[in-house]
């Protein structure tokens, strides 16, 4: 009995034991062996400064060639930069009506129009058109880039695991912390931030095409060896124009990847483009004008987004092509005819008034309302993030709580989680008992204060549940990489972050994507706004946080959860509505009621997808953790926006790298768990 | 039969061809069969290290312009072994010869060759290419030979008449109805006057009535064209229906080849039995089957009238009557057999008392 008591637990409470013990064996000695709770600085590998070392050398070798790279670069961009700035604004509005026209006939023409009437008026128009060019010149290069990666993976079955990894590092790896390499290689200037967005632009690329053309149904390649097509003829005049609309989608990724990556790397580069615009505006508290120039980037984003996606459509329609060519014939007469008049289009600021408007405004608005904002950011930072940041034991203080924390109370906080958990484990329920054990535990010493040990087991723990012995011990090597590099401090305030972000959009996207399966009125609403968050570049969420909330985590906090959100709603409803019908049948026959059905047929159906939708929340979280660094996080984003500051090649790599880590570990865990449940749905 | 001559080679030979599925298939192929000497020996070997033999040491010629079908469940390996003969499945062992000409060993650039001029193939889910229209679907094995546009779609045109299409050679494949599809399948397959044409359950696809009207079809075609067919499904009645002879797969291994008759009356073991169950063998077996030689046996003062190509429904109709043994005459009237009604009957008989 007692042999096979440990061996008839099952996995997760054997896992959640495992975490209790080595928790509660770190709680209590704690004060005997302080090198538990904080990693001694000596056992520390000089693994940054290393890397730093190792990089720059390889840096050095890369660098003559990089140079002369970023030299034959400038020529397109240039090249691109003085067409876009010498061609008239009314023929290029009429260009772009015209396009829209053929695409998407009067709805996506007058949205051209429109938004780019918008862009005129705003006086953003030169930097605007200083931003195109640059995505202009990325985009090519990312699409030859990125398609030849898919069609060598196609090719060559070997190659695919490599590329996939391959694909997986350069899109989790955060987007600051390959800057700072780059920088090194490139030098300052717009190029860095060309090639930044290449790379970033092209993963969605090649994942695409890969996929679409795995896609093609077995039959049709096999048709085309039995007309005996060459492979080249194959491949180009039947398997790619196959998968022609899934490669579509690649593109339209593609864009919106460069266009965010480029007003990024603003960052790095004093370019007189929008993106250093809005940084620009944002550092002087102009947030009329940082409003401004945002919505420049966000009509940007909409009409390069919505135009594309038509070429991703499954049957597309062209429209009238002589009604585009009227539009440009238009626009090229009314060019000729105002020649002289047409003048500077940066000096058209008629919005500037508006601008000004809505920042007196809210600059009144932050004022008069200072006592309401204030109290709801400090009621969120005191009693939930700091607690989960420091642990109960320091956030509780007379002046916050209105009492001193005690080492009794503490006691008193484990007791009841003990009993609770006992409680719990009568009823049979000892996973989900331990689990109440272990977040008493992290509630009470703070996440960024865990013991490592602890850390390190419970992480293990649950890949070891997720995806059996490989993953835990992936989890642990990569974990112990951190431990050593000397970065778990930043790491661990990263993860504290990220995950009180995850946990607020769980809740609030789980409840929403809920109200949108129940009720499509709420969907009608929710979907749009939906997505509009996606498609505004991550940078441009920072600008309303900041004016109301000024700098901090609280905004930092804010900006992750308005960005990562939408997957979480998306899949929620999504996973929600799919239920089979014959399931919905069958519960309703068995005289269900609505929330019967929906707590026992649909949301177990839904499990995998939800899982899924969180575990892209989690990765929405992590990239835009760095970003939000721009405004004031600690943790390892700050550290990747320090070293870009610094050109510190050793610390931007390892920061990144541990970011990519956290992220990766995350994404396996959860993505285990969704199988798992996919395998028990039989699906 | 006869002395060999260039004439009797025959279009199609497979011998000894195996195809395995699995980690290092090939190596452990050749292992097991240099280890044991008959198939199912090395078939169990295979399967005892988790590979999977889809098709075991299949053996069989076929002749130019005969219909040759294949015929099994899902899963028998019917598929893999078209795939074999067609080279889109390199197979793991044996050899393939087409019009004797070894094409395990030929190169890529020669495949192309005999793809581009002898051989055609038709699938069960079309594999039409969605991107084209009928006739640029049709054309397409002419476009990558590098015929130019217009003689090309004139070609075309030809066979998508031939298959009754005309009219509809600028429609996108998902504009069409399955029957329409597997036409433009066809016609396409024919498009460059291939000598072997290969049908992978080309009307399985398709519903009973469109499969009947296209199995019509396709029979007047292949009297027209009298090209060497292989031919897969997994419809007894219509392997029946089309075969000059039928090979039957269970898994993975040729069970039984035989003219339909041969398979109707003659099954060599319960599995093809089963199949035939359903089968209305009067309708399928001839007299030639069921008579005796004519040296040994007697027969009585009545002539019905029976010929050796008559099916036994149309036989036994004549002799209801009679109890004696009858003869049987060739077209010309010469005696070449004698049959007993009672024999007739019992032939009919057989699948009911089992």
């Amino acid at each position: 009995m007692s042999r096979t008591g440990l061996a008839s637990l099952s996995k997760g409470s054997l896992a959640a034991l495992g975490a209790v013990i080595v928790g509660a064996v770190c709680l209590l000695l704690e004060g005997l062996l302080p090198w538990l709770t904080t990693f001694p600085k000596d056992w520390v590998l000089p693994a940054t400064e290393a890397v730093g070392a190792g990089v720059k050398s390889g840096l050095t070798f890369l660098k003559p060639a990089a140079r002369l790279f970023s030299t034959l670069m400038a020529y397109p961009m240039e090249a691109m930069n003085s067409v876009l700035a010498s061609v008239p604004w009314p023929l290029l509005i009429a260009a772009t009506v015209a396009l829209g026209w053929r695409l998407g006939g009067i709805k996506m023409a007058a949205m051209a129009a429109i938004g780019l009437g918008l862009v005129l008026a705003s006086g953003y128009w030169p930097q605007g058109m200083n931003t195109l060019a640059l995505v202009a010149v990325s985009v090519p290069l990312a699409l030859v880039v990125g398609a030849g990666i898919g069609i060598l993976a196609n090719e060559f079955p070997r190659l695919r695991g490599p590329v996939q990894a391959l694909l997986d590092v350069m899109q989790t790896v955060p987007t600051f912390a390959y800057l700072t390499p780059l920088l090194v290689l490139f030098g300052f200037g717009p190029v860095v931030g060309l090639i930044a967005s290449a790379i970033y632009a092209a993963p969605p690329m090649a994942r695409n095409v890969l996929l679409g053309l795995q896609r093609v149904e077995p039959e049709v390649k096999e048709a085309a060896v039995m007309a005996g097509g060459t492979r080249f003829q194959q491949l180009f005049q039947v398997e790619i124009p196959a998968a022609k609309v899934q490669i579509m989608v690649g593109v339209n990724q593609c864009l919106m990847a460069a266009l965010s990556m480029v007003i990024i790397a603003a960052v790095i580069g004093g370019f007189n483009d929008i993106g250093w615009e809005v940084l620009l505006t944002m550092r002087k508290a102009q947030f009329g004008p940082a409003m401004l120039a945002g919505a420049v980037i966000v009509i940007f984003a909409i009409l390069i987004d919505r135009m594309s996606a038509t070429l991703a459509q499954e049957r597309r329609q062209l429209w009238d092509g002589r009604v585009s060519l009227a539009i440009l014939a238009l626009g090229a007469l009314v060019s000729l005819l105002f020649w002289s008049r047409i003048g500077d289009p940066g000096s058209y600021q008629m919005l500037t008034p508006v601008a000004d408007g809505l920042d007196s405004w809210l600059t009144d608005f932050t004022r008069s309302n200072a006592e309401a904002l204030n109290s709801f950011k400090n009621g969120v930072m005191f009693y939930v993030l700091l607690p989960l940041r420091i642990g109960l034991d320091q956030a509780i203080l007379p002046f916050t709580w209105g009492f001193q924390w005690t080492p009794a109370m503490s006691l008193w906080v484990f007791a009841a989680a003990a009993v609770a958990a006992v409680a719990l484990a009568l009823r049979g329920q000892l996973t989900l008992g331990l689990v109440v054990l272990v977040a008493a535990g992290i509630l009470e010493t703070g996440v960024s204060q865990l013991p490592w040990p602890f850390v390190l087991v419970g992480a293990a723990a649950l890949s070891w549940v997720a995806g059996g012995p490989r993953l835990a011990m992936l989890s642990l090597v990569l974990l112990v990489t951190i431990l050593v590099s000397g970065l778990w401090e930043r790491a661990l305030l990263s993860l504290y972050l990220s995950g009180a972000a995850v946990f607020a959009c769980a809740v609030l996207g789980g409840g929403i994507g809920l109200l949108s399966a129940v009720s499509p009125m709420a969907w009608r609403l929710v979907r749009p706004i939906c997505d509009m968050l996606q498609t505004i570049p991550l940078f441009v969420f920072l600008i309303p946080v900041l004016m109301v909330f000024q700098i901090g985590e609280f905004s930092a906090f804010l900006a992750i959860i308005a960005y990562a959100v939408v997957p979480m709603i998306r899949y929620t409803r999504q996973g929600l509505i799919s239920t089979p019908d014959e399931m919905i049948e069958a519960a309703t026959a068995s005289g269900a009621t609505r929330w019967q059905m929906m707590r026992d047929v649909r949301a177990p159906y839904a499990a995998p997808t939800i899982l899924l939708g969180l575990n892209q929340t989690i990765l929405y979280a992590f990239a835009m953790l760095v970003i939000a660094a721009l405004i004031g996080t600690t943790g390892l984003g700050q550290s990747i926006y320090l070293a870009l500051g610094q050109a510190d090649v050793g610390l931007g790599i390892s920061a990144g790298a541990a970011m990519a880590i956290l992220a990766l570990i995350a994404d396996r865990i959860v993505q285990g768990f969704a199988e798992e449940r996919k395998r028990a749905l039989g699906l | 039969m006869s002395a060999v001559s260039g004439s009797d080679t025959p279009a199609i030979s497979c011998q000894n061809v195996w195809q395995v599925f699995g980690e290092n298939a090939d190596s452990a192929l050749k292992q097991a069969l240099s280890q044991h000497a008959s198939a199912d020996e090395v078939s169990a070997a295979l399967r005892a290290q988790g590979l999977v033999p889809a098709v075991q040491d299949a053996n069989f010629d076929v002749k130019e312009g005969e219909l040759f079908v294949i015929m099994g469940l899902s899963g028998s390996g019917k598929s893999t072994l078209i795939r074999c003969i067609s080279q889109l499945l390199p197979a793991s062992n044996g050899e393939i010869r087409i019009e004797g000409e070894d094409i395990v060993s030929a190169s890529k650039a020669r495949l192309i060759e005999l793809r581009r001029k002898t051989l055609g193939m038709v699938f069960q889910h079309f594999g039409l290419f969605p991107h084209m229209t009928v006739a640029e679907n049709v054309a397409y094995p002419l476009k990558v030979q590098g015929v130019k546009k217009k003689a090309r779609l004139a070609k075309a045109k030809e066979v998508i008449d031939l298959v009754d299409l005309g009219g509809r050679e600028d429609r996108f494949p998902r504009e069409l109805s399955g029957g329409q599809r597997q036409r433009v399948g066809i016609a396409r397959s024919l498009v460059a006057d291939c000598s072997v044409w290969f049908l992978d359950e080309p009307f399985s696809a398709l519903d009973p009535l469109i499969r009947r009207q296209l199995q019509d079809e396709f029979l007047d075609i292949q009297a027209k064209l009298k090209t060497t067919i292989v031919f897969i499904t997994h419809d007894i009645n219509e392997a029946l229906k089309l075969a000059d002879r039928i090979a039957i797969m269970r898994d993975g291994k040729i069970v039984q080849i035989g003219t339909p008759a041969d398979i109707v009356l003659n099954p060599v073991d319960d599995y093809v039995r089963e199949f035939s169950k359903d089968v209305a063998k009067g309708r399928h077996a001839k007299v030639a089957s069921v008579m005796q030689d004519p040296e040994h046996h007697h027969y009585g003062a009545d002539d019905p009238g029976l010929r050796r190509d008559m099916t036994l429904d149309a036989a036994l109709a004549r002799c209801m009557d009679l109890y004696e043994p009858v003869p049987v005459r060739c077209a010309a009237g010469k005696l070449v057999g004698v049959i007993n009604p009672s024999d007739l009957a019992a032939a009919l008989q057989v699948e009911t008392e089992q």
